[in-house]
């Protein structure tokens, strides 16, 4: 139990006890087995900690759970949550708490006291000259209004107000007051302020005629709004909100034909559909089931975009499939084990292995477009990159490239040299083969860059040192990819700027999944343990079928999921015969 | 006219009205008489408008004494009153014929910036920022935006600038009047004392003529551009920019100019890579007219500088560098890229230096400034500032303080003291103390260590210079402004 404890310990002091410094830790970790000795680490670390007095015991028993929460074993970096997690763990150890947030007064000034029933015409005279700042009243007023989801007839006292005092309302005012109309509701409202402003005003602006689409969509005049979604076409292209407006409208008035030729529509303009579109779209399907196929394609398109469904979403596709009338389906949520296989219908998934084509493409579309780009000069130079490309040729194919800089920068302070030679020696003992890329400055004896370290490095493996201006990453894309499908590579760098440089979708998305199936990250290094890697996903995170199966992984409710992360639980749906 | 007379004279009479309606009881008793003015008054004007049958329901209404109508009464005025004025609108619309006609023909010329057009004034009525005039220019750069954000980015850009630009001229303005007005004044006394003296006035000081200033910093561009030092501007980065960014360049290659222009020994300037068909072309004469761009005192090539100057002579200033600038040295040709990058290009130079295999080097920034809060970029002009005075003084520590203030948290040396100069710097100064001895006039530049030896020109003319200076500075703005 003892030994199990102590590296624990150590795991929760350097990540929870945002004062102690590493210092003491390292310091700490060499006086581990002596104070073993002694009779446990724990008087140690409390007295270490009473030395230095500035942690308070509150903080440290608050952050306890955060411990217990931690899984067994390592997470990978690209489940949903774990960017999240890492920086609020980040927060807490800079002594940050997670309470500060940045205080938003300044909007709330703007709005003002709202009255509680409607005023004449000289009481809101006289509330504006009362007011500090009487320029622009009414409009924040009516913001006011909104904001306090008060009574309409207040709004309607102030409008009244103005067209009596000023002889006119201005069309700013009158789209604050449609604003208020259609979120609230008041329909007979939104009709008559539509008609003022079409018999007033030439045209409307683009607001103005989002606002009336998501208002008349939802009323017994729901076909007016596709005249309006034609006016907004005629200035700027529409939003994906503007069609689910529409559809939306279409599908609540059982028109199903209307929102799936708007639909068609949107595809053809290449504006991506959000997910409320596809949500009424297949609330439609469970009324009529006679657009199965086009829903079916949609579940396509989400695998294609690689687009995971928000929980809502899921369930209605769960619904939408349980109620098929011709097949049987019945849909469970799920999760995946390591293996690969789902734990609810025990099928494996797909893996994340590319295909030999896929992997193909890929490598020359990186060389392509990540290393030489558009200008060979901004990463490397020509005759560099040559030379890199006759090293790589004549040495035999690599198990795993290291990003020398960034492993070594993982530890903080510890000496640069002396952790990278322990994920090399670790590797080494593997018996793999490596390549380790860094730049020329490595090699001049420095105190961080030891000489003795960097010889036995170069002895355990192949090295490449690029001239210090020039980048390493895109050559350990290049000997990575040039590898094999076998080949794994170890940087924390989540490379996104060279997924970036991929001219097209589909190649970003073979990169991403080459990225999850081979990209091995430092786990809690401590110099002198055993070096671990975070696990590598065996499966790919994508909608996916099989003859009686459906796997859509979604997003769940709560957890924050950065674009370079997936999604860890699934929707699993079987057919029954 | 007359109808707009009525219109207003009917407002005054519902404004009333709406005043006096508070107390209920009243209300039924006054009803008949408000409503009879009301009447009288149209009949008075004899011009009735279709406002008036608009807004007769609204008086249906308060026949009832009820609370509720009360209310109602007064919420659903301001639809008849818009209504009222729509039917006026559409009377007004067809007096103003001809001016209609100009519009339409305008439109069919060029439809979809008419609907641009329309849909910029739309968004100015709904409260967006956008400026108040737009020129066709600008529309058609509005029209080719593609995302609705980057139109609206664009307008709002356009309308703060437009903003700066009319307080500044209402600031102009406010100047020449009280100038105006001191002028009056002055000549108002003048003449009450003596008349016709105001003419000559007697003074033991030369006149200093502006012409005589022009006329030695032409002087002086001519000599720099004979023997002074070569400093290049590589204005090959024209497809990396976005127009504005082209703009900007422009912008503060103008400030470099005139800088150079009026400092004491002028760098050569050159600009190298220039297209005569590019973009930086077209604006360089667009913010220059055509005639003081051929009369300027630099140096304009299609050419590379590679081919125009000794290989080994040439430093390219980039941030990207490995190398530090630690002496400024008179014999090197620096080469600047001209570019402004406003979404970060990092390497962009620095790849230009690799391919020709040029020296590259970086300022000393690091090495003297704390620079923890602001970002790491300068402007050109800056750069140029900084260039000269490292030139004139042999200072790091002096040409850093042309460095904006609000980028960085102070020097590393002025911690220490001023007694403390070695460092980062030490060598250096000694360095550029020895070569200050080659060269007069940066030795009477450098005021603080020069002070003690006798300066070779006389101090009047200095302080001619620098009044000089000050005033084509002054000249220099304004024509900015013209300009604009």
């Amino acid at each position: 139990m003892g030994p199990m404890l102590i590296p624990n310990t150590r795991v929760c002091l350097q990540h929870f006890i945002p004062v102690l410094s590493r210092n003491i830790l390292n310091g700490l970790h060499k006086y581990v087995p002596a104070c073993f000795k002694l009779g446990g680490l724990s008087t140690f670390s409390t007295k270490d900690l009473n030395k230095h007095g500035v942690i308070k015991r509150k903080d440290f028993k608050s952050k306890d759970f955060v411990i217990k929460e931690k899984p067994a074993f390592p997470k990978s970096v690209f489940a949903a949550g774990t960017a999240r997690r890492t920086a609020v763990l980040m927060k807490l150890k800079a002594g940050i708490s997670d309470l500060e947030e940045p205080s938003d007064n300044s909007r709330k000034i703007n709005y003002l006291e709202v009255p509680d029933r409607p005023l004449t015409a000289s009481e809101w005279k006289r509330l504006k000259e009362d007011n500090e700042r009487p320029d622009r009243f009414e409009i924040r007023m009516m913001g006011g209004i909104f904001k306090s989801s008060a009574d309409i007839n207040i709004a309607k006292s102030l409008l009244a107000y103005v067209a009596v005092d000023s002889g006119t309302v201005a069309y700013e005012l009158l789209l604050r007051y449609l604003t208020l109309c259609v979120y609230g509701g008041h329909w007979a409202e939104m009709y008559d302020v539509y008609d003022i402003m079409k018999s007033r005003f030439r045209t409307l602006d683009t607001g103005a005629y989002s606002l009336l689409i998501k208002g008349f969509s939802k009323t017994e005049r729901w076909e007016e709004a596709l005249v309006l979604l034609e006016n907004i076409n005629k200035i700027i292209t529409p939003s994906p909100r503007n069609y689910s407006d529409v559809i939306a409208g279409a599908v609540q008035h059982g028109n199903f034909a209307t929102a799936w030729t708007q639909y068609n529509q949107l595809l053809e303009k290449d504006i991506i559909p959000n997910q409320d579109t596809w949500k009424y779209l297949f609330e439609a399907g469970i009324a009529d089931h006679e657009n199965d196929d086009k829903l079916l394609s949609i579940l396509e398109h989400m695998r294609d975009n690689q687009i995971y469904p928000e929980v809502t979403l899921a369930n209605i596709i769960r619904k939408w499939f349980e109620c098929r009338p011709d097949q049987k389906w019945t849909g469970r949520i799920s999760t995946v084990k390591p293996s690969g296989v789902c734990q609810s219908c025990r099928s494996l998934l797909e893996s994340i292995q590319l295909t030999e084509e896929d992997y193909a493409d890929l490598r020359d579309s990186v060389m392509k477009n990540v290393i030489e780009g558009k200008d060979v000069f901004k990463k490397t130079t020509p005759e560099e990159l040559e030379s890199f490309k006759h090293f790589v040729s004549k040495r035999p194919p690599f198990d795993v490239v290291i990003d020398g800089l960034n492993v070594a920068h993982s530890l903080g302070r510890v000496s640069q040299s002396q952790t990278l030679l322990a994920v090399v020696s670790e590797l080494n003992q593997q018996g793999l083969s490596i390549l380790v890329l860094g730049r020329k400055h490595m090699l001049f004896s420095t105190q961080s860059w030891n000489r003795h370290h960097m010889n036995q490095i170069q002895q355990k493996a192949h090295c490449f040192f690029t001239e210090n201006i020039s980048e390493d990453d895109p050559f350990l894309l290049y000997a990575a990819l040039h590898s094999g499908n076998h080949c794994n590579f170890v940087s924390r760098d989540l490379m996104r700027d060279h997924k970036a440089c991929l001219s097209s979708g589909r190649t970003r998305q073979l990169f991403f999944k080459w990225q999850r199936g081979h990209q091995l990250v430092l786990y809690n290094f401590v110099p002198g343990k055993k070096v671990r890697f975070r696990k590598i996903q065996s499966y790919d995170t994508i909608a996916q079928t099989s003859a009686n199966t459906w796997h859509i992984p979604f997003d769940e409710e709560g957890t924050e999921r950065s674009t370079y992360e997936v999604p860890q639980k699934w929707l699993c749906l079987t057919r029954l015969n | 006219m007359s109808m707009r007379f009525a219109k207003l004279s009917l407002l005054n009479e519902l404004r009333q009205c709406c005043h006096s309606l508070p107390p209920r009881l009243v209300l039924k008793k006054r009803y008949l008489s408000p409503s009879a003015n009301f009447a009288s008054s149209l009949n008075h004007l004899q011009n009735p408008t279709r406002s008036l049958s608009t807004s007769w329901p609204k008086w249906k209404d308060v026949h009832q004494p009820k609370d509720e109508e009360k209310e109602k009464l007064d919420l659903d005025i301001w639809k008849s009153v818009m209504r009222s004025q729509v039917a006026e609108e559409e009377t007004s619309r067809t007096s103003d014929d001809d001016t209609v006609q100009g519009e339409a023909r305008e439109m069919s010329q060029d439809p979809p910036l008419e609907a641009t057009r329309e849909m910029v004034e739309m968004w100015r009525q709904a409260g967006k920022k956008v400026p108040e005039d737009i020129t066709n220019e600008q529309l058609e750069i509005v029209a080719d935006l593609t995302s609705k954000s980057a139109k609206k980015k664009y307008l709002k850009f356009l309308s703060i600038k437009e903003g700066y630009k009319k307080a500044n001229k209402e600031k102009q303005e406010k100047k020449k009047m009280e100038w105006l007005a001191k002028k009056e004044e002055m000549s108002k006394e003048e003449g009450d004392d003596e008349e016709g003296s105001s003419k000559l006035k007697n003074t033991f000081i030369l006149h200093y003529w502006q012409r005589s200033l022009d006329r030695l910093i032409g002087w002086q561009g001519a000599q720099a551009m004979r023997f002074g030092q070569p400093l290049v501007f590589d204005m090959s980065y024209e497809p990396q920019m976005t127009r504005r960014e082209i703009e900007n360049t422009i912008n503060q290659l103008l400030e470099t100019e005139g800088c150079n222009r009026r400092s004491v020994e002028p760098f050569h300037l050159h600009f190298c890579n220039l297209n005569p068909e590019g973009a930086y072309h077209k604006e360089l004469l667009k913010r220059y007219s055509t005639e003081a761009w051929e009369n300027l005192l630099i140096t304009t090539s299609p050419q590379q500088h590679i081919d125009m100057f000794p290989r080994e002579q040439l430093v390219y200033l980039t941030a990207d560098s490995p190398n530090v600038l630690r002496t400024f040295d008179h014999n090197k040709v620096y080469i600047i890229g001209a570019l402004v990058d406003r979404s970060n290009l990092p390497g962009v130079s620095l790849a230009n230096a690799k391919r020709l295999k040029l020296t590259t080097a970086r300022l000393p920034l690091d090495e003297h400034l704390h620079w923890e809060c602001g970002t790491k970029n300068l402007s050109l002009d800056r750069i140029f500032r900084i260039l000269m005075a490292v030139k004139e003084t042999g200072s790091w520590m002096e040409a850093l303080k042309f460095v904006p203030q609000r980028k960085h948290a102070g020097f590393y040396s002025a911690k220490k003291g001023s007694t403390d100069f070695k460092g980062a710097e030490g060598r250096d100064t000694i360095q550029a103390n020895r070569e200050l001895k080659n060269l007069f006039i940066s030795k009477q530049r450098s005021k603080g260590r020069a002070e003690g030896k006798a300066p070779l020109q006389s101090p009047i003319i200095n302080v001619l210079k620098s009044k000089g200076a000050a005033r084509s500075d002054t000249q220099k703005a304004r024509k900015n402004w013209w300009e604009e």
